[in-house]
């Protein structure tokens, strides 16, 4: 028994098989007495270059500890599988289970885009208090002041940072 | 007569004292090719032989499974 990490990639149109050839693949280990030690599916990446006119492709990382039997019908079963482009397995000395960085970049990636849209989201929602104060008042001039200083609140807010002194500014508006 | 001080070159590994250098550590290769996608030479980089060593076989490595370029010249 060896330990071993393994990388392939899957053609982007047989996205939907990955999860089914992890499973076999997994199998094919744990049959001969092997272990799955890491598994993680990095989900379709951009390629650094184009390969056989593909520019992206799913990306799956595995490390294993199997035996020499296993490992020699997992390589054949890549070779043969047309949906796998590239693979690369490489020997290591001991288990490895920490997250890839390649996986924390990546989540961090998407913490990022949701953070960014839900304070777009915020955003929006504080226009649209501002929108309603104005209509509230009824008579058109004052509803524009009232926007105006609805604006100049929001601004000083965000300068100051101080939530409850841009509460106080409204109470006496 | 050059009286001009050069920064002092480091390997940045035997400063971390890094067990191995990781394929997938995209960041930190990224440091060691040029704009063209070539491996720096460690006479320009200053990294101990020990891990340009490693770091040739992970920028290799990297560069199969097509998370780094080989050149900039990629159609």
């Amino acid at each position: 028994m060896r330990h071993y990490e393994i990388v392939f990639m899957v053609h982007p149109d047989q996205s939907e098989q990955v999860p089914g050839m992890i499973e076999r693949y997994t199998n094919v280990i744990t049959k001969d007495g092997g272990q799955v030690h890491r598994l993680e599916d990095w989900g379709r990446r951009q390629l650094a270059y184009h390969i056989n006119k593909i520019h992206k492709a799913h990306y799956v990382l595995m490390n294993v500890e199997a035996g020499n039997e296993a490992m020699e019908e997992l390589t054949t079963t890549f070779r043969y599988n047309d949906a796998v482009i590239r693979n690369l397995v490489i020997r290591r000395d001991e288990a490895v289970t920490e997250e890839s960085l390649i996986m924390k970049s990546e989540k961090e990636d998407r913490e990022r885009k949701s953070r960014y849209q839900e304070r777009q989201a915020a955003e929006a929602k504080v226009e649209e208090a501002a929108a309603a104060e104005a209509d509230d008042s009824g008579d058109a001039d004052a509803a524009e002041e009232v926007a105006e200083e609805a604006v100049e609140e929001t601004a000083e807010a965000a300068e100051a940072d101080d939530a409850s002194a841009a509460d106080e500014d409204a109470e006496e508006a | 007569m050059s009286r001009f001080f050069r920064r002092r070159k480091f390997c940045r590994f035997t400063a971390e004292g890094v067990q191995e250098i990781d394929y997938k550590d995209l960041e930190v290769l990224k440091q060691y090719i040029t704009e063209t996608g070539k491996i720096v030479p460690s006479r320009i980089t200053g990294t101990k032989a020990k891990y340009q060593r490693q770091l040739a076989t992970a920028i290799k490595r990297a560069r199969y499974l097509a998370l780094l370029p080989y050149t900039d010249s990629h159609q």
